[in-house]
């Protein structure tokens, strides 16, 4: 078990290596002129001169990714061409409130999506299932940016029940003093005992949330109906039945704690499928997130930012998916 | 009658691409109780459907029951609701060991999960109690060093230790009618041993009726009462172990005692390998049957008793005897 | 248990089997419907100068006197903010979408494929090499990828077709690689060796028509996931540019005006989800039907 820990850790590494050579290939290596990119659009030939130094461009390519990377390893994202703050710190800023949407569509695949895949396969072919299957295909197809224009225009606008953007109304961030504890609105709203900001943030969090919950709703029910579909036919169900075990019982505990191992696989890949989400939704939303500002960066074309992000949100994934692989590696049957 | 275990007239058939295949024509099949009853065929001649049509469970869509009624003291299971079934029967009254002791338990759960898990639904025993009446039941199968076992997972165990695991589990709530289907196909010989000695034990001091499914006439002689022979779905030959082994009646269990080497010294005899057309009408086995004659192509032949309590469903076996 | 459902459980589908698939897919109504609705957008894509009512609005000209109409007889609809017939310039859209989706996908291809079968093929160290890039690329999250890509390249709609290929190729090399490697045991592969045929011939003649099945039937079921990412990409800056009809880059220039010009965000989308979505369902169904298990009898 341990041994597989530490393989799989190794491997970890090695991928993270391999996505900081793929990443700075294509940020330096790729584009015509990496200086000029660096220095922004606006640059004067001077800036771009300045640039080409600071990006070590006259050094051999070995030499450049070695500084990459030890920059990386101290966390140095560059600095942003737009407001000439170090990424990192823009990047940490931003955090929380992305991790607040992500967390709500994982909650929301694992507690929505989950049962739903349940149902669908307990009832196979019946109406319930080709509802929810075409539910999860449905909201599989939708482009994630659109259904929150939408969102926004039915509930917020026509129908006024939520507010259009943001986390805060512009009310109480004026008038009232935002806590700070943790960075987590809603965390730190409520151990501070201010339920007014606490029921505004979960007010803004509604039509965000649900834009992007749905797409991991989605994709777990139809994981979860595929491999609950599998076990099912397995002998170890029709002996539970021949046991007689009630039905509840043999789907609820003894099927569905076989479904971990493929879940847990599909709840990362929705995780990471959440975070790019956020790119398309955070900037409708107003969200002051990750997403709004990679979606400002690739507007403003500020490459460095841009290649922050992308290494920041790759080196996320490949975190969290190790997480998942050793939540599965906790399966009995892996422990040989 | 008052046997204690029935079936009448039993008609099953499975949806396929091609139609409804007939795969289960039972005219009659009584066990008493505390009686062993070994039920002998070949693969693919429905032995295991009979085993999970009488628990009802038969896959849904693709498994039909035509007609026939299954009778255990008293009761028509198949005229029961699901719920009552897994309720009242399933468990409680009648358990079924299986084929492959792998599959059959839940990878997932330790060996001690398992059994509380059915315990708990039954007895409405919990916690502590629950753990201790699993532990006795896991001595009852004369399994080793029983605190370890309990927190084993399946894949642990040796085929052996987990065909024991799941005869725990199914004699664990007091059934009094156990279904074996052919339970030690999966393990080595000499383990085969061991878990048909456990069986012959459990079934001698519980005073439980086994339906004992085997593919071999051999391991049934050792502990059944009574052998019944299917061939393709149907009871083609019935009586005590000892009648049928002695002086079988039907030609296919001609050929199967025949297949036994009974001493070194006498030579394997074996069924010249004869292919006929099927007899659409007639008598399933004609097509290899190594004694067919037309009479066989024109009416099913029906189980009749023909010696004493000695059954078989052939007419020239009829003939020889009249 | 199991021995009276006897059906195969290889993975592999024969030339028989997406037969009977393609025969069994037309059975199900929402599969029939499906189709309908693909070949009808295939005919729109391809016809859609002569479908599309004011043709030129989706490419240059603008009518800035009709700007932001709601949908009328004239304008099916509305117009956009240059005054151009949105129906028209949504149906160059399809167009747009279904021609880069299928670019797309067979760059991908192109790349995976090859790799696939050497990988398999080959087996050792260049399996291991290749094995490891795989991987390491199918650790960026989904369209993540693309995105710096396409940054990086320049935004343009070619350049996020070769942004995509680049992310999407990985998938199928594994799938191609893992139906490699079983073909590899196979008999009349271990002839050829035994002849002394060189390795990439037999790669190339033996191991490759043999492995396509299963990538062919992917790639179909991914073009709907493609789609999708061009529109993200198009939504974000960094695929179609303007003036260009494309779905997604119809979103996102209609942010600026969609809460006074409803039509103007509502029907790009609702374009994309149906593609996407028919695109998803017909791939569902041949998964479904490929798969022995879930056959109904």
């Amino acid at each position: 078990m341990r041994k597989f820990i530490l393989r799989r850790l190794l491997l970890g590494g090695i991928v993270l290596f391999g996505v900081a050579f793929i990443t700075f290939f294509i940020a330096r290596v790729v584009p015509s002129d990496p200086a000029a990119k660096w220095a922004g659009p606006r640059a004067t030939a001077e800036q771009i001169a300045r640039a080409r130094i600071e990006l070590g461009l006259d050094r051999p390519l070995i030499v450049q990714f070695g500084k990459y990377l030890l920059d990386l390893a101290q966390g140095n994202l560059g600095y942003s061409l737009r407001t000439r703050r170090p990424i990192t710190l823009e990047l940490l800023e931003s955090l929380p409130a992305t991790i607040e949407l992500v967390l709500i569509s994982t909650l929301a695949a694992v507690f929505v999506g989950i049962p739903l895949g349940v149902l669908s396969a307990k009832y196979k072919d019946r109406l319930v299932d080709h509802l929810s299957r075409l539910f999860a295909i449905g909201v599989v197809s939708l482009p994630t940016f659109w259904i929150g224009l939408i969102l926004q225009l039915v509930f917020a606008r026509t129908l006024q029940l939520f507010p259009l953007g943001g986390q805060l109304s512009t009310e109480i961030k004026i008038m009232m003093e935002i806590p700070k504890v943790t960075g987590f609105l809603l965390f730190d709203s409520l151990i501070t005992g201010n339920f007014t900001i606490f029921t505004d943030a979960v007010w803004h969090l509604v039509l965000p949330g649900v834009t992007i919950g749905l797409y991991p709703i989605g994709l777990v029910a139809r994981m979860t109906r595929s491999a609950l579909l599998e076990i099912l036919n397995e002998d170890y169900i029709t002996a539970a039945r021949s046991y007689g075990l009630k039905e509840r019982v043999v789907l609820w505990s003894y099927a569905l704690k076989n479904s971990i191992g493929p879940t847990s696989t599909v709840v990362a890949l929705s995780i990471g499928y959440t975070l790019v989400n956020t790119f398309l939704t955070e900037s409708i939303f107003s969200w002051p997130g990750i997403g709004s500002y990679i979606a400002t960066a690739v507007i403003g074309l500020d490459y460095p930012a841009i290649m922050g992000v992308t290494i920041f949100s790759a080196f996320s994934y490949v975190i969290l998916n190790l997480i998942a692989d050793i939540i599965i590696a906790l399966d009995p049957r892996v422990r040989t | 009658m008052a046997a204690y275990f029935e079936i009448n007239n039993l008609s099953v058939g499975f949806r396929t691409f091609e139609g409804i295949r007939r795969v289960l024509n039972i005219e009659h099949l009584t066990i008493e109780r505390g009686e062993t009853y070994g039920l002998v065929g070949e693969s693919g001649a429905g032995k295991t459907v009979l085993a999970l049509t009488i628990l009802g469970l038969l896959p849904k869509p693709a498994g039909i029951i035509h007609s026939g009624e299954i009778w255990l003291d008293g009761e028509d299971l198949l005229k029961k609701s699901e719920a009552e079934m897994a309720a009242v029967y399933r468990g409680k009254r009648m358990a079924m060991i299986f084929q492959d002791p792998m599959s059959t338990l839940n990878p997932v759960f330790t060996v001690g999960q398992q059994i509380e898990q059915v315990i708990e639904q039954h007895e409405r025993l919990k916690g502590a109690a629950a753990a201790r009446r699993a532990l006795e039941l896991l001595e009852m199968v004369k399994l080793p060093d029983t605190r370890n076992m309990f927190k084993k997972y399946p894949h642990e165990l040796s085929g052996g230790q987990r065909q024991r695991v799941i005869i725990a589990i199914a004699l664990s709530c007091g059934a009094e009618f156990l279904i074996a289907d052919e339970p030690t196909r999966n393990l080595d010989v000499t383990i085969q041993a061991g878990i048909l000695k456990l069986i012959s034990e459990l079934q001698r001091d519980l005073k439980i009726s086994v339906l004992f499914i085997a593919n071999n006439v051999g391991l049934v002689n050792v502990f059944c009462r009574k052998v019944g022979i299917l061939y393709r779905g149907k009871l083609v030959e019935e009586g005590s172990s000892a009648a049928v082994i002695r002086q079988p009646l039907h030609p296919y269990t001609q050929t199967l005692i025949s297949a036994i080497p009974r001493s070194k010294s006498e030579k394997l005899k074996f069924a010249s390998l004869v292919i006929k057309d099927e007899a659409e009408h007639g008598c399933p086995y004609y097509s290899r049957c190594p004694i067919g004659e037309p009479v066989c192509t024109q009416q099913e032949p029906m189980l009749e008793v023909l010696i004493e309590d000695h059954k078989a469903a052939c007419f020239l076996a009829k003939g020889k005897l009249a | 248990m199991q021995w009276f459902l006897n059906t195969s459980k290889s993975l592999q589908p024969s030339i028989r089997e997406l037969r009977l698939s393609f025969y069994l897919l037309n059975r199900n109504l929402l599969q029939r419907v499906s189709l309908l609705i693909i070949a009808l957008l295939i005919l729109i894509a391809v016809f859609a100068p002569w479908i599309a009512p004011y043709p030129s609005h989706a490419i240059s000209e603008t009518n800035p006197q009709d700007k932001l109409l709601p949908p009328s007889s004239r304008y099916l609809f509305g117009t956009d903010e240059l005054g151009r017939d949105l129906f028209s310039r949504v149906i160059f859209g399809t167009r747009i979408s279904l021609q880069t989706a299928l670019i797309a996908v067979g760059l991908a291809l192109v790349i995976g494929v090859p790799l696939g079968a050497v990988a398999g093929g080959l087996g050792g160290f260049a399996d291991e090499i290749i094995m490891r890039i795989t991987d390491i690329f199918l650790s960026f999250p989904p369209l993540l990828l693309a995105i710096a890509i396409a940054a990086f390249l320049g935004p343009s709609l070619t350049n996020a077709m070769l942004a995509i290929a680049i992310s999407w190729w990985p998938w199928y090399t594994r799938i191609i690689r893992g139906q490699a490697i079983s073909i590899r045991e196979r008999q009349f592969v271990r002839a050829a060796m035994a002849i002394g045929t060189p390795m990439p011939r037999i790669i190339f003649r033996h191991i490759l028509p043999n492995t396509m099945a299963p990538v062919i039937v992917q790639a179909s079921m991914d073009i709907g996931g493609v789609i999708l990412t061009i529109a993200a990409l198009s939504f974000l800056g960094l695929g179609a540019q303007p003036p260009t009809p494309e779905w997604g880059l119809l979103i996102s220039t209609s942010r600026t005006y969609f809460l006074n010009a409803w039509w103007y965000s509502t029907f790009p989308g609702i374009a994309i989800f149906i593609t996407v979505l028919v695109f998803n369902l017909i791939g569902d169904g041949i998964r479904e039907v490929l798969d022995p298990r879930t056959r109904k009898f």
